[in-house]
């Protein structure tokens, strides 16, 4: 439904749009079945990142705020609700990470 | 000169100054009134219940400004802070500060509006008293939680916290969301929604909180504003069954307000969910409780069977919420809890006690689902640590609230949702705030998300620490309760009261 508006015409940007990170783009993770974080973390990386720098550099510090996270224990990947299978070398672009996804991972 | 009968001086006071234009089109005058599709076929059939006019308004408003400052006085003349419960019952106040006070203003501000730009005479003066009172309230509860500000952090700089802070854009984004709503979106939303439906969840666990932890000078305010919400109460009621009764083809367009707005305003209610089970030493009740008394026996068992008669059905997704009883205020609390090095009040591990209260009014969810992350994050700082979630958490793009929440009747399984439009991602928490989404993605698309604001740059810094300081929140503010200067001031001054005392 469109916004009822008094000029009649209602047409804004988004706030959020991709354009405003230049070549970085925002990539949330979630850490499935570990209430221990509330909520997804949202980072903000370069499209070019590879993925093992993307969890290396990102997810791993901060996973770590928990103390029982184990660096090599993410498993079951999925990206937006799809299977997913990371691979080191690849960049989040190439691997149809969008600006914000969201990547989810269990232990 | 004949005294006239109270009716008599409302009708000449109000009313019989209001004049018909003649050569400006009413359109032209009232252009506000009309794009929402609302249909108005007579402005005079809106009663305004109390007949006010403004010298009795005043009259009445000072006697009880007068009773407010002389307990403010006494309290500030007799230590009255020190009587508190503890100093970690100053973390509600500061919450209500933060996000509730901005919005008296803000509905202040907006009151004003309607009273010049709605079409009759009896909805524009009552607009008038709602935003004189809006006004009022704002200055009372500056004047009264003021006190607090010689001796605790984070009562300091409200006005740049509202517009600021991350957690506060949730109430900030709900009033601006109805701002920029026409009118009459703007009644159903503030009159309605939060002044009717759900106004004893908001102001009620504020002051009986107040009551219940030896805090006098708020309560006190709570009584002084006490008349004027149920006025506020009964205008919501009234102005919903006006715009119902003016046309039927106003009942789908107020169903879809009631629907979004129900939510909106659920999800503000959040943080009182949190601050009913976990900021208050001494508890009033539980949320979910209140709940039940004040929404699901009154509201759902009450109000809306009395609606119906005007086709009106009760909103969307309150199912879900009904749901959420049991889980949503540990949710939000635990959030709070390892967010707090961003906030401008304190947050900590409830002591045994609070757990087994806890324990005791959620026992289907409670020592399942959350005492255990209390014993781990107690484990954490027996150990000498804190536990923080040092990341930016993912936001809902219309509530605003980290996407925190779990699916219906799965506590373990986080609900999230995505909408795609015009090729750009976007997510939410829930059912309910993605259909908000959908049903104006225009609108919500524009939302001042402090995380991806933050993330452009646009916050004072890249670094946690200059973001915070540019949002108006100081060390000492948040962060961990034990060992904070409240805690610290407090044990000195109780130390010290006791030790002059002698025993």
């Amino acid at each position: 439904m469109p916004v009822r508006s008094l000029s009649g015409t209602y047409d804004y940007p988004s706030s959020s749009r991709q354009e405003l990170y230049g070549d970085d783009q925002l990539v949330s993770v979630h850490w499935e079945g570990n209430l221990t974080f509330s909520a997804p973390a949202c980072f903000r990386a370069p499209r070019a990142m590879t993925w093992g720098d993307f969890k290396m550099q990102l997810v791993d510090p901060w996973a770590a705020c928990d103390p029982d996270y184990d660096p090599s224990a993410p498993t079951g990947f999925r990206l937006d609700g799809d299977a997913f299978i990371p691979q080191p070398d690849r960049t989040l672009a190439d691997l149809g990470v969008g600006h914000k996804s969201l990547i989810c991972f269990r232990t | 000169m004949a005294k006239l009968s109270m009716r008599e001086r409302y009708s000449l006071l109000t009313r019989d100054l209001d004049w018909t234009p003649t050569y400006v089109d009413p359109k032209e005058v009232y252009p506000y009134t009309r794009y929402e599709g609302i249909k108005i076929h007579d402005w005079d059939a809106w009663e305004d219940p109390f007949r006010l006019t403004v010298d009795s308004y005043c009259k009445y408003q000072a006697e009880k400004d007068k009773k407010l400052y002389a307990v403010i006085e006494s309290f500030a003349q007799g230590q009255g802070h020190l009587s508190l419960t503890d100093a970690r019952y100053l973390n509600s106040l500061k919450l209500f500060i933060q996000g509730v006070t901005p919005l008296e203003y803000a509905a202040h501000r907006h009151f004003g509006f309607l009273a010049r730009h709605l079409d009759g005479p009896g909805p524009r003066f009552a607009a008038l008293c709602q935003s004189m009172d809006e006004l009022r309230h704002t200055q009372t509860e500056v004047h009264t939680l003021g006190q607090y500000n010689k001796y605790y952090d984070g009562l300091h700089n409200w006005p740049q916290m509202f517009d600021r802070v991350w957690y506060l854009s949730v109430p900030r984004s709900f009033i601006d969301d109805a701002m920029t709503a026409g009118p009459f979106e703007f009644l159903t939303s503030v009159s309605f929604a939060f002044e009717y439906l759900l106004t004893n969840l908001l102001f009620v666990p504020f002051m009986s909180g107040a009551s219940f932890n030896g805090d006098l000078a708020t309560m006190t305010f709570g009584f002084s504003a006490q008349s004027d919400e149920s006025r506020h109460m009964t205008l919501g009621l009234g102005s919903l069954k006006f715009m119902l009764e003016q046309d039927e083809d106003n009942v789908p367009i107020i169903q879809g307000w009631l629907d979004k707005w129900f939510w909106r305003a659920y999800r503000v209610l959040g943080l009182v969910a949190s601050m009913m089970d976990y900021m208050l030493p001494q508890p009033v009740m539980s949320w979910k409780e209140g709940f039940e008394l004040y929404f699901e026996d009154q509201m759902l068992g009450g109000l809306f069977p009395d609606l119906e008669f005007y086709g009106i059905r009760p909103p969307l997704h309150v199912e879900a919420a009904i749901a959420e009883k049991d889980v949503v205020s540990h949710q939000i609390y635990w959030l709070l809890y390892q967010y707090c090095f961003g906030t401008a009040f304190t947050a900590t591990v409830p002591d045994t006690a609070h757990l087994d209260w806890l324990s005791e009014q959620y026992p289907d969810t409670f020592d399942r689902h959350y005492r255990p992350l209390w014993d781990k994050a107690r484990g954490i700082q027996q150990d000498g640590g804190r536990f923080f979630n040092l990341a930016l958490p993912q936001l809902c793009q219309v509530c605003q609230i980290p996407v925190a929440f779990t699916e219906p009747g799965d506590p373990t399984r986080l609900s999230h949702r995505s909408s795609v439009h015009e090729g750009e991602r976007y997510n939410l928490c829930s059912d309910g705030c993605q259909w908000i989404f959908e049903r104006e993605p225009e609108k919500y698309r524009q939302a001042w998300l402090p995380v991806h604001q933050i993330y452009q740059g646009n916050c004072g810094g890249a670094a946690l620490p200059d973001v915070i300081a540019w949002s108006g929140v100081r060390p000492g503010d948040g962060g961990e309760y034990l060992g904070s200067p409240d805690h610290v001031n407090w044990e000195r001054w109780h130390a010290a009261g006791t030790a002059a005392s002698g025993l």
